[in-house]
């Protein structure tokens, strides 16, 4: 009888008596993974969300009066001298006015009372890609707000600073997922072993009195938890697959969703989430082993 | 070969179990412990197959000191020696035949080999129609075969054996003892821990008599 043979026969003989607390450890990982896996799944998509949006984003500089073309270069200096940027645009006042009345569409006869030149000028400034953080915005905000003629500076302040502290707050519950999905997998794993381990005390005590190896005795029980790791995560990533799913396709077509264009883990993200589950699960039955299981 | 040379075993606080045993056991040598309850005969047994260590002295078994074994080369010596307790030590929730391939198992013998050895064994102990019974459902003459069976099934180089017949009656202590004498006749050494004379009062192999944990005589033996 070969020695994997042997084992794997251990292996079932424990599942099969142990199916009920095997089974809860099983749910509970499954459970934690798709915990931490939604989490995570939101977080990278705002992310990327917020990658994409940065791409769109622009600091508008309400000026005083309109610059000449020598203050429009001493200006241009100015804003470069903070950082380089992509493009600086100025626009007039019949520039902004034109522009007005284009948003306006159908109702832009309201403007027809209204003086062409009562919009203020201003200065469109499109920073480089990698000015990005909220923090460098707001420092570039207030250089700009400095420069002389400046009535105001907008980028959309408030909608950055709130999407800001949302993936912020969504970091945080991936963090605490993540510890979650720890301690379930490596504590509850444990558990279960320990319970396996106390309940067949008898035999293992024979075991070692008719002569079984360290090896023959401690590897069925690395394998349970191996394999509540590989089924326990798989189950947890295909569950939120399945919701994912679920969810693009009850809420296609248009509406919120498609602003966000939601995407799935790469197959490498959800191999490494597997992965990590397996490994967690393994480490909290060898722990439990060395402790309880002395040879 | 066996060897032990002034092997003491005490207990906390103060139990004397064994003090200053020397002897040696041939290979294929059947020798018989007896002496009354408490006089050391399972201790002795126990420190044999190194379920216990000795607080004195040396024990060797082919040359090599059993207390320093560790692990794999335990488990192997392990392997070569069976031992039936006197407690049993049967997993009762397991059938007679699961109870005695376990020890053949453990060294990876073939399943069609262990079902055979298993059928055998059963029947030569008058067994064979107990082989799918738990052995928890089991009587304890029955239980005790079933102990020695899985104590010969791996065909051990050396059999311990603890009170081999204290819940048989007259028939299957001669099954028990045929088992043990055709054993020893394939060269196995066997250690039968007793205090019924009607299994050592009239054989020719050494009979060692333990009182209050020390050797009082030694007798029998070819010369």
């Amino acid at each position: 009888m070969s020695f994997w043979f042997t084992v794997l026969r251990q292996v079932g003989r424990n599942l099969r008596q142990t199916w009920g607390s095997q089974l809860m450890t099983l749910l509970t990982v499954s459970l934690s993974v798709l915990i931490f896996a939604f989490f995570s799944l939101i977080y990278t998509n705002m992310i990327n969300f917020g990658e994409k949006l940065g791409d769109d984003l622009s600091l508008i500089v309400y000026l005083e009066e309109e610059p000449g073309p020598e203050l429009q270069q001493q200006l241009i200096n100015k804003i470069t001298t903070f950082d380089e940027v992509e493009k600086v645009r100025f626009i007039s006042r019949t520039e902004a006015y034109e522009r007005f009345a284009r948003q306006l569409g159908e109702n832009r006869d309201v403007l027809d009372d209204m003086p062409k030149d009562f919009l203020p000028p201003s200065i469109e400034v499109v920073p480089l890609k990698n000015l990005r953080s909220l923090n460098q915005v707001k420092l570039f905000s207030a250089y700009l707000s400095r420069l002389p003629g400046t009535l105001k500076v907008q980028y959309g302040q408030d909608w950055v600073e709130r999407f800001y502290h949302f993936t912020r707050l969504l970091s945080i519950i991936v963090l605490l997922s993540g510890t979650l999905l720890i301690l379930t997998t490596i504590f509850m794993v444990a558990y279960t072993i320990r319970l396996t381990i106390l309940g067949r005390q008898a035999e293992l005590e024979l075991l070692k009195l008719v002569g079984a190896t360290n090896n023959y005795i401690r590897t069925p029980f690395l394998l349970e938890g191996l394999l509540q790791g590989i089924v326990g995560s798989s189950l947890g990533i295909v569950s939120l697959y399945a919701l994912f799913q679920w969810i693009k396709l009850r809420f296609s077509g248009p509406g919120f969703l498609n602003v966000f264009e939601f995407s799935f883990f790469p197959p490498a993200v959800s191999l490494s989430i597997v992965c990590v589950s397996i490994l967690l699960c393994t480490l909290g039955s060898y722990s439990t082993m060395q402790k309880f299981l002395r040879i | 070969m066996v060897e032990l040379i002034k092997v003491s075993k005490e207990y906390p606080p103060d139990v004397v179990a064994l003090k200053d045993i020397s002897l040696s056991i041939g290979v294929g040598e059947m020798f018989f412990v007896i002496g009354m309850s408490g006089a050391g005969k399972t201790t002795l047994l126990k420190l044999l197959c190194s379920m216990e260590t000795p607080t004195g002295g040396l024990i060797e078994i082919s040359g090599k000191p059993i207390a320093q074994l560790r692990g794999y080369h335990l488990a192997r010596l392990r392997q070569k020696i069976g031992v039936a307790y006197q407690d049993f030590k049967l997993l009762t929730d397991r059938t007679t035949a699961e109870n005695i391939a376990i020890s053949m198992e453990v060294s990876y013998k073939k399943p069609q080999i262990i079902k055979k050895r298993v059928r055998d064994l059963l029947d030569q102990l008058g067994l064979a129609d107990k082989h799918d019974t738990i052995t928890g459902e089991l009587s304890r003459g029955e239980q005790q075969r079933v102990t020695l069976a899985r104590a010969v099934a791996n065909s051990p180089t050396m059999i311990l054996v603890d009170e081999p017949t204290g819940n048989l009656d007259a028939i299957t202590t001669e099954r028990v003892m045929n088992l043990l004498n055709k054993c020893n006749k394939a060269g196995a050494t066997i250690v039968i821990a007793t205090h019924d004379d009607s299994i050592y009062r009239h054989t020719s192999h050494r009979v060692m008599e333990l009182r209050r944990g020390r050797l009082h005589a030694v007798s029998g033996g070819l010369p």
